[in-house]
Formats: C-alpha cells, sequence, structure tokens
C-alpha cells in the first residue's frame, strides 16, 4: 500500500444473515482518484460500500480509511471522518422541502454555524437546486434529484465518495453532467469510488478499475488495462474469472 | 341547520381527539413500523394516572394533568419502546402486533383490577357553559376541546417542519436507512417518536373522559376510531390522520343524530369499508416506495 492510498480492504467479508456475499475481499483505492468498480449483478459491489461505510458489519478483515483502522466504525464515524455515500436508486426525503434535504446533508458537521454558508456553497455550484429550493423534493425529475443527493453528501465537504450507480435511469446527457461534476471533484482532490453497470462508459472517465466477482477482486489496474482486458469480456458475457472455483 | 351545526361542533370537537391518537398511530408507524394495537388502552390509560393522584394523593386536578402526561411519557413512551417494541421489532411485524395486542388486554384488565371496573367521572378543562352564538347553542367545552386539540395538532407540526430535530424525525420516518446515511441519529428520532405518541394520547384521554367517563373499556371503540382515522387518512401521513379523525368524529355524529345511536359503532367501519374499496392508497396517501 503506498502512501497514495485512501482506503484498503483487507479480506473483508461480510454478508446478511448467515449469507456472505464479500468473501474475503482485497483491494486499495488510490487518493484523488476515480476508480470505478464493475462486476456482474449480484457480485457484491453494493455490499461492498456499506460494509465500507459502516452500515454492514465486517465478520472478519481489516478496513482503513485515511491511515486509520475504521472496520468497526458506524456510519456517523465513517461522516465524522470524511467519507460520504449516495447509495443505489433515489434517496431523497420526499416530502421535505430541497433545501430541508441538502439541510440534512449537514447533521454530522461539527460546527453547525457553517451550515448556512455550505447550503449557499452547494446551491451556488448546483443552481437548479436554488431555483427549486423551496419545492417538494418530489418535483425534481430524476436527475435534478441525483444532483440533489450529490450536493447533500458534499455538504461535510468529504474526502472521499462512494457512489453507488448514479446514472441508472438517467437520461444520456445526465449521466455526462453526473461525470462531469465526479471529474471536476477528483480534480479538487476528492476520491470517488464509484459502482457503473455501464462498465465502458464509465471506466473511460476513471483512473482506475476494481472487477468485483463473487465477492472477491480478481482484477485492480489502471481503468485503461480493465477496459482493454480480455477478461472483462468473457465475465460480462457470462462466464466466470476464475475457472478453478467454478462448480458445475 | 342550527342543530347541523351544533352536531357539526360536537363532531368536529371528538373528532379532533381522535385525530390525536390517529396521529400518534401514523408517527409510530412511520418511524418504526409499528402498528400499535394498544392505541386505545394508551388514550384510557392517561385519565387514570391523573384520578390515581387526585384521589389516592389529593393532588389538584392541574397538577394530576401534568402528573398524567408525565407517566404517560414514562410509561406508554419510554417503556413501550424499550421494553416491547425495540426487543421485537427485529423478528417482523407481526411479533409486534401480537404483543401490542396482549398489551391493550394487559393494560384495560390491569385499570379493572387495580382501580375499578365502573365508568368514573372526570373533571373537565373548561367551564360548562353554553352560550347563544346566533341562534347555535354553542358548548363552551365543545370548544375548549377543538382549540385545545387543533392547538396540539398545530404545535406538533411546527415542531417536525420548522425545528432541524422535527425535520430529522420526518427524515426518519420518510427514509430511515438514508437519514442514518446522513448522519441522523435515528434511534433517538424514533425515542422522540414515542415519547410525542405518549402526549398526544395523554391530551386525547384527558380531553375525551370528561365526555364518555373514564373506563377500563374505552379503548376498545377509541383504537378503533384512531386506527380508522389513520386508514381512511393514508396511514402514511400526519394529514391524512387529521382528515380522518375529522372525518369520523363528524360522521359519527351525524349519523347517531339522523339515522340512529346503535349503528354509531359501525360508523368508522363502514368508512373503512369504503375507503378500501374506492381508495385503498387513503384519502391523502401515497404509494410506499423506498429504495435501499
Ligand atoms: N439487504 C439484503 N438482505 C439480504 N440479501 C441481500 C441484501 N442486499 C443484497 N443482498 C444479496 O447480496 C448479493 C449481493 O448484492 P449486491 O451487493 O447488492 O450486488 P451488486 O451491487 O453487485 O449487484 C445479492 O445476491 C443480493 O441478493
Ligand atoms: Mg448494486
Amino acid at each position: 500500500m503506498g502512501a497514495d492510498t485512501i482506503l484498503t480492504l483487507d479480506n473483508v467479508v461480510s454478508g446478511y444473515g448467515k449469507m456472505t456475499i464479500l468473501n474475503g475481499t482485497t483491494a486499495a483505492i488510490r487518493r484523488a482518484a476515480i476508480t470505478t468498480v464493475i462486476g456482474p449483478n449480484g457480485a457484491g459491489k453494493s455490499t461492498m460500500f456499506k460494509t465500507v461505510f459502516g452500515l454492514l458489519g465486517a465478520r472478519t478483515g481489516r478496513i482503513t480509511f485515511d491511515g486509520a483502522d475504521t472496520t468497526r466504525c458506524t456510519p456517523r464515524q465513517m461522516l465524522d471522518r470524511g467519507m460520504c455515500y449516495v447509495p443505489q436508486g433515489r434517496n431523497i426525503f420526499p416530502e421535505l422541502s430541497v433545501r430541508h434535504n441538502l439541510e440534512l446533508g449537514g447533521v454530522a458537521m461539527p460546527d453547525q454555524s457553517r451550515l448556512g454558508a455550505r447550503i449557499e456553497a452547494m446551491m451556488a455550484r448546483f443552481p437548479i437546486l436554488r431555483e427549486k429550493a423551496a419545492a417538494q423534493a418530489s418535483t425534481l425529475s430524476g436527475g435534478q434529484q441525483k444532483l440533489l443527493e450529490v450536493a447533500r453528501g458534499l455538504l461535510l465537504d468529504p474526502k472521499l465518495m462512494l457512489i453507488d450507480e448514479p446514472s441508472i435511469g438517467l437520461s444520456p446527457l445526465m449521466v455526462q453532467e453526473v461525470f462531469a461534476i465526479l471529474k471536476d471533484l477528483r480534480d479538487k482532490g476528492v476520491t470517488i469510488l464509484l459502482i457503473e453497470q455501464n462498465a465502458k462508459q464509465a471506466l473511460e472517465m476513471s483512473d482506475y478499475g476494481l472487477v468485483l466477482e463473487q465477492g472477491q477482486a480478481r482484477i485492480e489496474d489502471a481503468a485503461g488495462n480493465v477496459l482493454s482486458d480480455p477478461r472483462i469480456a468473457q465475465l460480462f458475457l457470462g462466464g466466470g474469472l476464475a475457472p478453478a472455483q467454478q462448480v458445475a | 341547520m342550527a342543530d347541523f351545526l351544533q352536531l357539526l361542533i360536537s363532531g368536529l370537537a371528538t373528532g379532533a381527539i381522535y385525530a390525536l391518537a390517529a396521529i400518534g398511530f401514523t408517527l409510530l408507524w412511520q418511524t418504526s413500523q409499528t402498528i400499535n394495537f394498544a392505541q386505545g388502552e394508551f388514550v384510557m390509560l392517561p385519565a387514570f394516572f391523573a384520578l390515581v393522584a387526585m384521589t389516592w394523593l389529593g393532588l389538584p386536578f392541574a397538577v394530576a394533568v401534568v402528573i398524567a402526561i408525565v407517566c404517560s411519557m414514562l410509561v406508554l413512551g419510554l417503556m413501550f419502546k424499550v421494553v416491547v417494541v425495540q426487543p421485537l421489532i427485529k423478528q417482523g411485524v407481526l411479533p409486534l402486533v401480537i404483543s401490542t395486542i396482549a398489551l391493550s388486554v394487559l393494560l384495560k384488565e390491569g385499570v379493572k383490577d387495580v382501580y375499578s371496573a365502573e365508568a368514573q367521572p372526570f373533571p373537565t378543562l373548561f367551564p360548562d357553559v353554553t352560550l347563544s352564538v346566533a341562534g347555535v347553542a354553542v358548548s363552551l367545552a365543545q370548544v375548549g376541546v377543538l382549540v385545545v386539540a387543533f392547538g396540539t395538532i398545530v404545535a406538533l407540526q411546527w415542531f417536525l417542519g420548522a425545528t432541524r430535530i422535527g425535520r430529522q424525525m420526518q427524515a426518519t420516518a420518510q427514509n430511515p436507512t438514508v437519514a442514518r446515511i446522513l448522519g441522523v441519529p435515528v434511534e433517538r428520532m424514533i425515542l422522540y417518536t414515542f415519547l410525542i405518541n405518549a402526549v398526544l394520547a395523554a391530551m386525547a384521554s384527558i380531553l375525551i373522559s370528561p365526555i364518555y367517563l373514564a373506563k377500563f373499556s374505552n379503548g376498545e371503540s377509541l383504537g378503533l376510531a384512531a386506527f380508522v382515522a389513520a386508514i381512511v387518512g393514508g396511514f402514511n401521513q400526519v394529514r391524512g390522520a387529521i382528515v380522518g379523525g375529522l372525518l369520523i368524529g363528524v360522521v359519527d355524529n351525524l349519523a347517531a343524530a339522523y339515522v340512529s345511536t346503535s349503528y354509531r359503532q359501525a360508523v368508522p367501519l363502514i368508512l373503512l369499508v369504503a375507503i378500501i374499496l374506492f381508495r385503498p392508497q387513503g384519502l391523502l396517501g401515497r404509494r410506499e416506495e423506498r429504495a435501499v
């Protein structure tokens, strides 16, 4: 692990009830870069995010974030350490206003007197949120809701953003916009860990790629190398990556 | 017409009390998936806290009211959450439903054995005066009930909408997982909901007991009214519970006067069936949609 690593997973095992999903996941995520996690449906990508963020406990293994062991941290502690998480799907509070949705991103802010200024900063950055500040969040379009979720996550000025399939259900134009925002964040030093179904488009704008299959990281490399790896096509066409482990 | 207006006012007064119970019911469901089948008994019990304070301890009514509210918060709020809901909610909705039904029996029988099986007169907060306003006889007690119940509802709505804690409670109700992801102390918000439900039940108890007398079995019809009001209103909306409560109170009163008192008990059930047939999501309800 180099000095430019911000997040590591070392043999992490986690799952739901008796079901094991992450099955000894090991990975190192580079600081101030975009890393895209790809893998077949059900590979455990979302589970990996939930485990890293402390929503789901790791049974064994070790997770470090920004130099500290965070294996047993709660979501609130992860927020305090500078990580934010934008889950898959729609995650706004539909009956609260756009402003109040944004404000809830600041619950964990240590200095609450800065909250107003941070909300202003986010509205300056995403003018549509200012325009719709008083509207019920459910009146936003799908893409606007995603922007709201991203802005809400950024309110605490995180070092790392976990963002799970932001492009689902968005128009191609909106996907471009979300990806542009992520690239801009990366350029400002924020680490982005992204899950995407649209592997090609996501890897093209990423620095690194991480291929997860059956709860294990199979390939970890520069995005370009992952894109051109012949095993990727095989993986997405159905065949597994590790023939030795396949059960007929 | 004057008759109708009087019936309307008394209907709104009882309806506002039903609304208090129905709002609490809805809040519990929203934040913790608790369907409290003991909600009627939660409205029955606080009056007896006050009666114990007055008759056994000899305290004045005003002090007894405060004691009733505080005891409700401790027993129906804190203890209910920690002893009944918290251990059971992990097992799913059904075990909790069964436990709240058992709790309702326990509270009912407990009051009957410990205090009395007889209906107890209960003092009213308001003077028993009837005013004549433009030919309509208006009972000051009913207006008082309306004002206090609506005042409570407005205060609650203000708290939920205009304070940061209130909005964190709404966030917890609308999507607990996302609330947790943002750092909202979800468990604490759920506890607040239970405390608020207890206060609402205590308010309803103190307002309704002078009208119906305090009796161990009052919870049966009150619970039904609150449950139906919540469903009629959409089950997942505080506003819906208010509308549902008022509607049942008014329809109940009009039916008793114009149809027959013997059908009165059936009114909430008829409303319930009508709603389920024609508008299953409730009057103001939205369909549940939840990600994560
Ligand atoms: N809350 C849950 N409870 C039980 N099983 C779950 C839950 N969430 C996901 N799973 C299961 O875990 C496996 C991995 O899911 P997930 O991490 O969401 O996959 P991915 O994001 O890679 O598509 C799937 O088989 C899924 O059915
Ligand atoms: Mg997923």
